[in-house]
């Protein structure tokens, strides 16, 4: 298994998608649709950052498997 | 190959699972008084109807076919794109889901329409129409090639079949059906789908050296487990350009522009339920719905590496799904697994006849009618619209099935018309100094340049990432990095040249005025201060039009004032605020733990004598 089979996707993946997570997560926030003074919005800040890294820990755990598996 | 055609006992239970769909669906067409009920049902459903009924039109019938192939051929990357939709749920829940529940826009063209001009809204009508009729013959095609297998009956007849089924439950209840028929829909693709993958663990548990999960995960190779393709290799499969063409296009398409699924998130009762409706379906029904399509391919390649002749040798991968299906299960699953076909089917192309034909009534009918029929005509007008799209479906169903898979007719779709329509939504909603003239020039600019591309590959070269080129086939997925390069740039260089709308014209449409949304929404200031949600008995009395009428306690408790937005709805939870109605508070009374409604709101709340009302404030 190579690089690009293996953790280039996944730095690609995360890269681009990170930088339009990022420039989304930065604009709710400069333009106040979301507001971290309001309690019932706090929340929706730590699940964008848990679905984020979620999703980031199943692909990296499956991709650690598969080439332990080797 | 010949794939095996069932047994008697399957097709009776195909057909009698139709039958079953189409009767619950009809039943729910009492919910649908106006139009907004047929289109919107009436916005009232709570977060988890909504999540669990976006299951069954997310997973289309073309998934089961299309997914599977590609985890026989490439294993767990074949959930790649179920797995990259996270990135811009923030942008939707907090940017495009408050824009369009509180703007009231009925549909994407309006949007467009309200934030630059009626040229646009003609332009995206006519684009949207387009990519969801053509999707719904896709639909119909996927289905009717995997079901006259079965039956034995021409593959044209059995479009007309399966038009017809769909039909006979969406003509009369609408939104509401829609909603409905998917929740039940949902669970039996879900059950269907994980039941699948238990018996085909079980099969090579009985047929190889190893047990459980074992037997499974042991017959797959490495590479078969990687969650991610290879970066740009093969052409027909590789991360690069099913990223941008699905995980970055295929993402903000479905997002911003599936009137459909936009219709589902607004018959949502309220903004924060449909981003917790949101955020459920990405986080968790998601991952199981990557399982659910991807499954048969994964046990068919299990099969192959371990009993090499269980599968015949010449078998084409579009099979994989209906030929593991047969040898893992016994008649009557196999016909109920594939009444969950079914399920998906009707499921995804009930959503989006609904949304076109309210385009076809909000975008078309409406703007042009010198005069507007009243309600009821209306909405016996959106009924027999939903029949005309899909005799236009049904006549595309030939066009689509000269393609060489449904794959390639899928891809060139997705390619083809969503992106002028994502670059302008996304920049008209995130970008005020976006003007008319440049989401003009990027409907009619762009698309030009992207048949400039099609014609022209060595266009899209300088984007390939080193992709193979394919003569004759050209550059399949990256070509999206290319059109959406092209749309966005023209879009852009014209805007600095021509003038931006002012501040109060743009009122509401951008991202930049969510905050103060729900102002505009209710006409007032908004009352943020957090109440209790009460059980109250009901009465009649007729008053004033949106009135209900609390005690002075009750209000209390609830923190409401006279003019405050109040949702009252059956106690019983799990009936998911079907039984309901968003109201006014009036004037308040003194008999706590009574409320006084109107017949209006009886009517349309469908509520039961003797049974208590949940309230609580909306704003």
């Amino acid at each position: 298994m190579d690089f690009a089979q293996t953790w280039l996707p996944f730095i690609y993946l995360y890269g681009i998608g990170g930088i339009a997570f990022v420039f989304g997560l930065n604009l709710i926030l400069r333009t106040k649709a979301l507001r971290l003074s309001y309690s019932r919005h706090k929340k929706w800040i730590w699940i964008f950052l848990y679905g984020f890294f979620f999703y980031a820990g199943i692909h990296a755990l499956f991709i650690f498997i598969a080439i332990g598996s080797q | 190959m010949d794939i095996a055609i069932g047994t008697q006992l399957d097709r009776i239970i195909i057909i009698a699972y139709f039958t079953l769909v189409m009767g619950f669906g009809a039943y729910f067409g009492k919910y649908s008084k106006t139009t907004s009920d047929y289109f919107f049902g009436g916005r009232r459903f709570s977060w988890w109807l909504i999540a669990i009924s976006i299951v069954a039109t997310g997973v289309g019938s073309h998934s089961f076919v299309k997914y599977s192939t590609k985890a026989y051929q490439y294993g767990f990357s074949s959930t790649m794109t179920y797995m990259n939709d996270w990135f811009f749920m923030p942008l939707f829940m907090f940017g495009w889901l408050p824009i369009i529940y509180y703007t009231k826009i009925k549909s994407i063209p309006e949007y467009f329409e309200r934030r630059f001009n009626r040229k646009a809204r003609y332009i995206a009508t006519l684009m949207t129409l387009l990519y969801m009729i053509g999707y719904i013959a896709i639909q119909f095609l996927t289905l009717a090639t995997a079901l006259y297998k079965i039956y034995g009956i021409p593959l044209m007849l059995t479009v007309v079949l399966i038009a017809i089924a769909t039909t006979i439950y969406m003509h009369f209840g609408g939104q509401t059906s829609v909603i409905f028929t998917d929740l039940f829909q949902g669970f039996i693709l879900i059950f269907a789908g994980l039941l699948l993958f238990y018996l085909g663990i079980q099969y090579l548990g009985d047929n190889t050296a190893f047990t459980g999960m074992k037997a499974f995960w042991m017959n797959l190779s490495p590479n078969e487990k990687l969650p991610l393709a290879h970066f740009n290799h093969p052409p027909d499969f590789n991360f690069v350009g099913i990223f941008w063409q699905d995980g970055i296009a295929g993402s903000v398409g479905f997002l911003f522009l599936n009137q459909g699924l936009i219709m589902r998130f607004m018959a949502a009762k309220s903004v924060n339920e449909g981003r917790k409706a949101a955020a459920f379906n990405v986080l968790i029904i998601l991952p199981i719905s990557a399982i659910v399509v991807s499954n048969a391919g994964w046990i068919g390649r299990a099969i192959t590496n371990a009993v090499p002749n269980a599968l015949p040798v010449d078998m084409a991968a579009n099979d994989i799904f209906v030929a593991v299906t047969n040898i893992v299960s016994s008649p009557g699953v196999f016909g109920f697994i594939i009444a969950a076909l079914c399920a998906a089917l009707m499921s995804t192309a009930d959503t989006l006849v609904n949304a076109s034909s309210a385009i076809i009534i909000n975008d078309i009918y409406r703007p042009l009618a010198k005069k507007l029929k009243n309600e009821k005509e209306q909405l016996k007008l959106a009924r027999w619209t939903s029949i005309g799209v899909k005799v236009l479906a049904v006549s595309l169903v030939p066009f689509f099935n000269s393609f060489d898979s449904i794959y390639e007719a899928h891809g060139w779709f997705h390619s083809t018309f969503t992106p002028p329509l994502v670059v302008g939504v996304f920049l008209g909603i995130f970008w005020k100094r976006f003007t008319t003239s440049a989401v003009i020039a990027t409907f009619l600019g762009g698309a030009f340049l992207m048949l400039l591309g099609q014609s022209f590959p060595e266009l899209i070269r300088p984007f390939s990432h080193g992709i193979e080129f394919r003569p004759g086939r050209g550059y399949s997925y990256i070509g999206a990095l290319y059109n959406i390069f092209v749309c966005a740039g023209v879009g852009i260089i014209v805007t600095f040249f021509t003038k931006p709308k002012t501040e109060k014209q743009l009122s509401g449409l951008t991202i930049f005025d969510v905050h103060n949304l729900k102002n505009i929404f209710k006409g007032s200031s908004v009352n943020e201060e957090k109440g209790e949600s009460i059980n109250v008995t009901w009465k009649i009395k007729e008053i004033d039009s949106d009135l209900v009428c609390f005690s002075i306690n009750d209000m209390k408790r609830m923190k409401a004032n006279p003019g405050d937005l109040v949702f009252v709805e059956d106690s019983r939870w799990w009936l998911g605020g079907l039984k309901s109605a968003h109201c006014i508070y009036g004037e308040p009374h003194n008999e706590d733990g009574l409320v006084y409604i109107t017949n209006k709101h009886l009517s349309h709340g469908q509520f039961i004598e003797g049974l208590k009302l949940k309230a609580e404030k909306e704003m």
